[in-house]
């Protein structure tokens, strides 16, 4: 699936190299995103998957390797250019990270109020419009501390769509929802994604949704791909990880014992000398 | 959005009354010398004697102060203390033999310069030097010179 | 004994290299500073949730630390005879010490660890990181207003501790233990010099106020983006803090000592 057709990805990750605390992250990771379609990165706790996206955004810089968003490399580059490809990224934090001291409206109107110089009419109607997408119009009041964890995470989607950006990237959009706000969120994703025509990253572990919601998948581990393709490609691949992520098996390649001493070893040194 | 006016307010009660208060602190601590533009000229007094005469002790005609003590140093050649003074412009027509002695508020007090003018026509200028000075009365000199005297009866 | 010099250039090297972070970060401020004046409504609010917010608390610790110094101030001055002089006396303390130093203390408890731990917070829940990926740089947008509203809100927080604490004084002196109270105010004027007591003293909140704000952003900004580690960056900024403004307050008392 990688295609040799750049203009058909809008982001591009190229054998990146990343180290953390002289940890390898990321052995040679490549991966491509392609154009207008809801892309899955998946993989145990652990192997990066927001180191992944900060590479993305620009955040991080990789050891070796480049990241490209729309055929240019994201970062080394100077910060002006940096925030002008931000502009075109929106980014759904895991809880929402919405300002705290600013209601729903404010918190919306954000990027606009910073970064253009609309008339505040013309602000008030483009809030209104994405909030009515993510279906919380009448909530415009509210403070983010009133609003329950789903809300939160509909209100920072309609912020991250204000300034109508080419990639969203969703960051572990499904944790700690119940099965009605999880549904509402898919629905939301696979609809802004087809509405608008952008780009989508979703970033999770939850197979299930990830099954109904996209139309590519990757699943890392050991900082590689070991596995891209349709969900239902991942489902019939063969080799051991994948099979135990996609069935939740409890041991496999990622053990369940915590790597140690050996168990009667250990219990007979600790009895005595 | 009248949160952001109180926020306004508040901040600009604040602000008053902290700029308020500096003025006050500011208005209970000026004194003469330091308020009058038009300016200042200096004496200067040599003493046997100061006693415990700080700097900005106040020089005072009359029992008004017109000045302050403004430097104490000692002179190594004749061994006096010299005592410079800045007196208020206004009072720039003390006469040359113009009595300059130290005195104490009070047993206790502190100690400070009393001036008492004399009747010549000419006056002090800017720099020149007070000849008459009075030095300081020390309190343990002058019990000494009771004790000798009671002993001596 | 290898150990315990080893823990201790552990810890050194630690405050060192924490030290040098705080400079490092101190010093990237300073380009911001002129762009803060284009949004003085972050700043205003800041104010009134740093400064106007302090104020109740400020006002009645000026007093009563007033009414007290007159009240300890009182005896020993009867038995020299210058009871007279308590206004002097304690409005020279207020004004050189205790404004500046109190003020900045009460600060650093109430305001320096509120803004550490909202920075803190802001870390920990992404909001940081929100902002940077909304290309608004979160430096200038939360850290400066903060820092600013700091140093402006300090020294006129000192001013007005040591106004309180004159009116304490007075209302003691005068009313309780019946000094005289055309004496009160008039010793003041003599003895309490402008320049060198109120100037010094606002000097003096001027650095701490600086010292103040800049501790607490910078705990705050580089807090552990947890629980704990933002309660920690909070108790750690009162206790940096304080420490260092008695330390300050030391030098400066030591390098502005009036000439006898």
């Amino acid at each position: 699936m990688l295609a040799d057709n750049s203009a058909a990805n809008l982001v591009e990750v190229q054998d990146v190299h990343y180290s953390r605390n002289e940890r390898a992250v990321f052995n040679g990771l490549s991966l491509d995103v392609p154009r207008g379609k809801v892309t899955a990165v998946m993989g145990p706790s652990g192997t990066g998957k927001t180191t992944l996206l900060n590479l993305i955004t620009g955040q991080l810089l990789p050891d070796e390797g480049v990241v490209l968003f729309d055929g240019r490399v994201v970062c080394p580059c100077s910060r002006r250019r940096l925030y002008q490809t931000r502009r075109q990224m929106g980014v759904l934090f895991q809880h929402g990270a919405l300002l705290t001291n600013l209601n729903v409206f404010e918190n919306v109107a954000f990027p606009l109020r910073e970064h253009t110089k609309l008339p505040e009419q013309l602000i008030r109607q483009i809030v209104l419009m994405k909030l009515h997408s993510v279906g919380l119009r009448a909530a415009w009041q509210h403070m983010p501390a009133q609003l329950s964890g789903g809300m939160v995470r509909r209100v920072a989607l309609a912020r991250a769509l204000v300034m109508d950006p080419t990639l969203i990237i969703y960051d572990e959009p499904f944790v700690g929802l119940d099965p009605i706000s999880k549904g509402v969120i898919v629905r939301l994703i696979r609809q802004t994604n087809d509405a608008l025509g952008i780009t989508s990253i979703v970033v999770t572990h939850d197979v299930a949704e990830t099954e109904i919601l996209a139309d590519l998948s990757y699943l890392l581990s050991g900082g590689k791909v070991v596995a891209h393709g349709t969900p239902q490609d991942l489902h019939k691949d063969k080799s051991e990880i994948v099979q135990q992520f996609v069935r939740g098996l409890a041991d496999g390649p990622v053990p369940f014992h915590y790597p140690g001493a050996d168990y009667s070893a250990q219990l007979r040194a600790m009895a005595g000398a | 959005m009248n949160s952001a006016r109180a926020i306004d307010i508040s901040v600009g009660f604040f602000i008053l009354l902290g700029l308020g208060s500096v003025l006050f602190l500011v208005m209970q601590t000026l004194g003469l010398g330091q308020v009058n533009p038009g300016g200042a000229y200096t004496l200067q007094a040599r003493f046997d004697h100061i006693g415990d005469l700080k700097l900005r002790a106040p020089v005072s005609l009359a029992g008004v102060t017109i000045g302050r003590v403004s430097k104490i140093t000692a002179d190594p050649v004749e061994f006096r203390a010299v005592v410079e003074l800045r007196i208020d412009s206004n009072f720039g027509n003390l006469p040359i033999d113009t009595y300059a002695s130290i005195a104490s508020k009070g047993l206790l007090g502190g100690k400070y310069i009393e001036l008492s003018p004399g009747g010549d026509e000419e006056v002090l200028q800017d720099r020149d030097e007070i000849e008459l000075t009075q030095s300081a009365v020390l309190l343990e000199n002058l019990i000494g010179k009771y004790m000798l005297n009671g002993t001596a009866e | 004994m290898n150990a315990a010099l080893r823990d201790f250039w552990l810890s050194f090297s630690q405050f060192a290299a924490t030290f040098g972070g705080f400079q490092m970060f101190s010093f990237r401020l300073l380009p911001y500073l002129p762009k803060a004046i284009l949004r003085p409504r972050l700043i205003s609010e800041q104010i009134y949730s740093l400064g106007a917010l302090s104020l109740v608390l400020i006002m009645f610790g000026g007093l009563f630390v007033g009414m007290v110094l007159a009240l300890q101030s009182y005896n020993t001055l009867a038995e020299f005879g210058s009871t007279e002089s308590l206004g002097a006396f304690t409005s020279e303390a207020l004004v050189r010490e205790l404004g500046p130093v109190v003020a900045a203390l009460l600060f650093a408890g109430r305001a320096g660890s509120a803004v550490a731990s909202e920075v803190g917070l802001m870390r920990a829940t992404d909001q940081i990181s929100a902002l940077e990926l909304m290309a608004v740089d979160p430096i200038q947008r939360v850290v400066v207003p903060r820092f600013v509203a700091g140093v402006i809100s300090v020294p006129l927080l000192a001013a007005i501790f040591s106004a309180m604490g004159v009116l304490g004084a007075y209302l003691v002196g005068v009313h309780v233990l019946g000094v005289d109270v055309g004496a009160f105010w008039s010793q003041i004027n003599e003895r309490v010099d402008m320049h060198a007591d109120v100037g010094i003293g606002l000097f003096k909140s001027f650095i701490f106020g600086i010292s103040a704000s800049l501790m607490g952003v910078f705990e705050g900004y580089n807090a552990p983006p947890n629980a704990a580690g933002v309660s920690r960056a909070a108790t750690r900024t009162v206790v940096i803090t304080s420490v260092w403004i008695l330390l300050l307050d030391f030098i400066l008392t030591g390098l502005t000592l009036p000439k006898v």
